[in-house]
């Protein structure tokens, strides 16, 4: 509580910003996704039973301007607040998600789409996942807050994600994806706040190990991906992905310019969801998709410059699980694109279709800029 | 305490640094691997997903021209369309409908089911005439596609129809010159390379690359429009006047072997050649009714054999002369027959000629004369002529489905076979066959090809090739020539061939009756062959009167079609009629 006082009154010789750096990166970066989100679908809207181009973009765009609104929100109020009420909010917001992510499990509950049940429906469809990531993100930093010497041990780092598996589990249950990108977000972290690097080591080779041995036995069409990544032309699954290869191997350096896509018209499934880097390159060649990846590395730079300078632990923590859950999006999205690894269902952050994770992307952003606004500054 | 979080926050900085780091590496690493596939297999993947993206609409080359010897088309093209509809583009679907079935003369229900179709092209009819698509078209009715195209076309119609042949749906000759030219007259379609979507709609303003077609290259043939046409004629009149089943007519230049005309009446219609000529069309299996076409597509006088029967006995007697076996004025007895072995073979004059000279023989086509001079041949010497005179061979002729002469195998050949064989019986061979040697007999000895394509010339005129043909000279003797040309000559003025006679001209003749297997069915061809001028012959021609009813001798009936075809071609050909005796010819 002295700390807090002393904190309080020393603001009149610091003051307190958000990084506005960040904040316009987010919103570059997503209003670029919107961009590309119209040129990318509204061949397909038009055709579609909707019959209009604006179908998609206005939908994200409604996504967008409530993630900014909700990102602002976030960053308004102190996020220490979080753990310093007597009511512990950090754990109320998990013990929500892993119940939502129990709901949706429950037939008649949870809505199908393709085979798969991941999504809610309150007013609109949204994926409980989505949440649980910043369930998990604000967990495993208080977890770091309340002992960082617990990561020291191996035991210690086990008792940290002995509470994030039944999350893990629960998302993994119909979402392999999103529970691998869960755990490596709670792994890095610990791996960040942790002193020792021998176990994470150990335990990285054992879950690429497990993964694979997973994707090998598992059968079904986990192994159908696995075969159509490596005769990607050959093999009938791999289609999505050819046509993908095709439209970033006629963009070539320039591309073929704005609005210009050949494989957005019908070629590519869904060409402005998980494939749009596809048609940024194709559209804008390799110099479009390489500033697409330099603007996430600075977005993501600036990330790492709020972690390190973050007024305590709990803040700094959030900072470094949004920044890996972004990357970690990012790399595997442009992995899948360009068949450097089996295919797997992972969107481009900010970029590709989908309301619910850009507003939760966005959220995540909030609580970055909260902790930004934190940071004293003479 | 401050100490340890001082410590692990230096330690925690450098972990997310590293974390950082490795990020930075990943991200180097896919966009090297970008730069691979945008660079490296840019081409590899491109020209992949060209051929997706791009539609190839054939274009049609037009079809080399046929002309006649005068440069009358005969075959040609005639530009159609094909109407089609595309279903998201119609704007008003009753209109279209009431159009399309009013100006296609489709039932209405037939266009409405297409139109309603939900597809991205619907075709309604093709081979529609140009001035209804122009109608079409003019309408300007949004959805409804009208493409141009050629149809082949015939301006004859039933024309020389087994000669020049029809093409098929894919524009490939199916018979006759349009399959035997085919490579020539094809010329190489061109495309029109339109980028699609992957609903294979077309997108408007993008590139779009042609290939421009080639016309195929034309083809001047020997027929003549004049000649044909008025053989089809004759042909037609003698086959009603004495209800035959057919009449086939050859006329060509002895010279060369350049054909003028061949009939096979009832001819059938080029521009609708898988309707049958006959009433018996209808109610027959789809089996049945291929085999009735394939049999109306036959070309018999190239495809189908016959006895000779007298005819032949042109190249007995040639024969005979070249191998020195017998002289003009060698005289025979005919006593109505010749016994030869246990046989008694009879002459068609029952009553017999009584003594002849061998001239007389042959303008009397006196059997027993025929079996004299056959024995006298010899079966050696027989087949060695049959071989020089080709008799045994293939014409070569240009156009497909060449049957060979059915002969005796030389080692089964006795005396009978022997005699039978000197008066044109007991083996069949073509008419072209047999024209063509009696063509190298009458023109000095010169061994010719019988052929109708002369000449090729490139769809705009530049490139012109001659067709040549395989010529050998000297195969007998221009004496044996002269002499049989004067025989022949005296057949006409003096003996069975009479009627072939043309007022003002030397003509020479051969005519002959055969019966068809089995014997004694009271079938018979009739025949003749005639040639004029007799001393220079430019035309030869032979008739053939398939099953006539009545009188059926090739001197009564077949001859005077040979009189009335040479009377109309020789002075088209530009032979001068001589002087015109009054006088009945002896």
């Amino acid at each position: 509580m002295a700390k807090a006082q002393n904190g309080r009154r020393k603001r009149e010789h610091y003051y307190y910003q958000m990084d506005y750096m960040l904040l316009f990166m987010t919103v570059v970066i997503a209003l670029f996704g919107i961009l590309m989100i119209y040129s990318a679908s509204s061949y397909t809207a038009s055709t579609s039973r909707f019959s209009n181009p604006y179908r998609f973009v206005t939908r994200q765009a409604f996504g967008m301007l409530g993630g900014i609104f909700c990102m602002l929100f976030v960053a308004r109020w102190d996020y220490r607040e979080l753990y310093l009420k007597k009511f512990n909010i950090v754990y109320l917001i998990y013990v929500v998600c892993l119940i939502l992510q129990t709901i949706v499990l429950i037939p008649g509950i949870g809505v199908e789409h393709n085979g798969a049940r991941r999504w809610l429906k309150l007013g609109m469809e949204f994926q409980p996942s989505e949440f649980t990531k910043i369930g998990v993100i604000l967990f495993v930093s208080y977890a770091v807050y309340l002992s960082r010497k617990r990561l020291d041990t191996f035991q210690g780092f086990l008792k940290v994600m002995v509470y994030i598996i039944p999350a893990i589990a629960l998302i993994g249950k119909e979402n392999l994806s999103t529970a691998i990108i869960v755990t490596v977000i709670a792994g890095g972290m610990c791996f960040v706040a942790s002193k020792k690097k021998k176990y994470f080591i150990f335990c990285a080779i054992a879950a690429v190990g497990l993964a694979l041995a997973y994707a090998m036995i598992g059968g079904g069409f986990r192994a159908g991906r696995i075969a159509s990544w490596r005769d990607i032309e050959n093999e009938p699954g791999g289609f999505q992905i050819l046509q993908g290869l095709y439209a970033i191997a006629s963009g070539g350096i320039l591309g073929s310019g704005l609005g210009e896509s050949m494989q957005k018209l019908g070629y590519i499934p869904e060409a402005y969801n998980d494939m749009i880097f596809a048609v940024i390159c194709e559209e804008l060649g390799i110099v479009g998709a390489v500033f697409v990846m330099i603007a996430f590395l600075v977005l993501l730079w600036r990330i790492v410059i709020i972690a390190c300078n973050a007024p305590d632990i709990f803040g700094s923590m959030i900072c470094v699980g949004v920044m890996i859950h972004i990357a970690i999006q990012v790399l595997f999205n442009i992995a899948v694109v360009t068949n450097t690894i089996p295919s797997t269902g992972v969107p481009l952050p900010l970029i590709s279709y989908g309301g619910t994770a850009c507003l939760i992307m966005m959220t995540e952003l909030g609580l970055v800029l909260n902790v930004s606004a934190r940071i004293k500054r003479k | 305490m401050t100490d340890y979080l001082k410590q692990s926050r230096t330690n925690q900085r450098q972990k997310l640094l590293f974390v950082y780091g490795m990020i930075v590496l990943c991200m180097i690493g896919l966009a090297g691997r970008l730069l691979y596939l945008m660079v490296n297999r840019a081409d590899y993947y491109g020209e992949k997903a060209k051929e997706v993206h791009q539609r190839q609409r054939t274009v049609k080359a037009a079809r080399g021209i046929i002309y006649d010897r005068n440069g009358v088309e005969i075959a040609s093209n005639k530009p159609v369309s094909t109407i089609s509809v595309i279903h998201n583009q119609i704007e008003d679907p009753e209109k279209v409908i009431r159009v399309l079935s009013d100006l296609l003369e489709l039932p209405e229900e037939k266009v409405r089911k297409r139109v309603e179709k939900v597809s991205s092209i619907e075709k309604i009819k093709s081979n529609v005439d140009k001035e209804i698509s122009d109608q079409i078209r003019d309408m300007e009715l949004a959805g409804v596609m009208v493409d141009e195209d050629y149809k082949r076309y015939y301006p004859y119609s039933e024309f020389a129809s087994r000669v020049i042949g029809f093409t098929g749906a894919d524009n490939q000759g199916i018979i006759g010159m349009e399959v035997a030219y085919d490579k020539y007259l094809q010329g190489q379609d061109g495309s029109i390379l339109t980028m699609t979507t992957a609903r294979g709609l077309e997108i408007d303003g993008k590139a779009e690359e042609r290939v421009e077609p080639v016309a195929g290259t034309n083809l001047y043939s020997s027929l003549d429009v004049n000649i044909q046409t008025f053989a089809q004629q004759a042909a037609k009149k003698v086959m009603k006047a004495k209800k035959a089943k057919s009449v086939r007519i050859v006329m060509m230049n002895p010279q060369n072997g350049e054909i003028y005309a061949m009939v096979n009446v009832p001819e059938f219609d080029l521009n609708d050649p898988y309707t049958l000529n006959t009433s018996a069309g209808k109610n027959m299996s789809d089996k049945k009714k291929q085999e009735a076409l394939n049999g109306m597509w036959r070309n018999a006088c190239v495809s189908d054999t016959y006895e000779p029967g007298s005819t032949f006995k042109v190249i007995t007697a040639t024969s005979a002369l070249e191998a020195g076996v017998v002289k003009l004025e060698d005289t025979f007895h005919c006593p109505g027959f010749k016994i030869v072995e246990d046989r008694r073979i009879r002459c068609h004059k029952t009553t017999g000629h009584g003594s002849e000279t061998f001239v007389q023989g042959v303008q009397n086509s006196c059997n027993p004369v025929f079996m004299e001079v056959g024995a006298r041949l010899g079966v050696d010497n027989m087949f060695r002529y049959l071989q020089q005179l080709g008799i045994l061979s293939k014409t070569g002729i240009d156009v497909p489905g060449e049957a060979s002469t059915i002969m005796h195998q030389k080692e089964n050949v006795g005396a009978v076979e022997l005699a039978t064989m000197s008066f044109g019986q007991s083996f069949q061979l073509t008419p072209v066959r047999l024209l063509s040697s009696i063509s190298m007999i009458i023109n000095g000895g010169t061994q010719i090809t019988p052929h109708f394509g002369v000449k090729l010339e490139s769809s705009d005129g530049t490139a012109v090739k001659r067709l040549t043909y395989p010529v050998q000279e000297n195969v007998i003797s221009g004496q044996t020539s002269e002499t049989m040309r004067m025989i022949l000559e005296s057949v006409v003025s003096e003996g069975s061939g009479k009627k072939a006679f043309v007022e003002g001209y030397q003509v020479g003749a051969k005519t002959g009756t055969s019966e068809k297997l089995p014997r004694r069915s009271n079938k018979y061809i009739a025949s003749c062959m005639g040639f004029a001028p007799a001393d220079n012959p430019v035309v030869a021609a032979l008739v053939l009167i398939d099953e006539p009813q009545g009188i059926y001798y090739g001197g009564t009936i077949a001859a005077p079609v040979i009189s009335e075809l040479l009377d109309n071609a020789l002075p088209y050909l530009g032979v001068e009629r001589g002087e015109i005796s009054t006088a009945e010819p002896g």
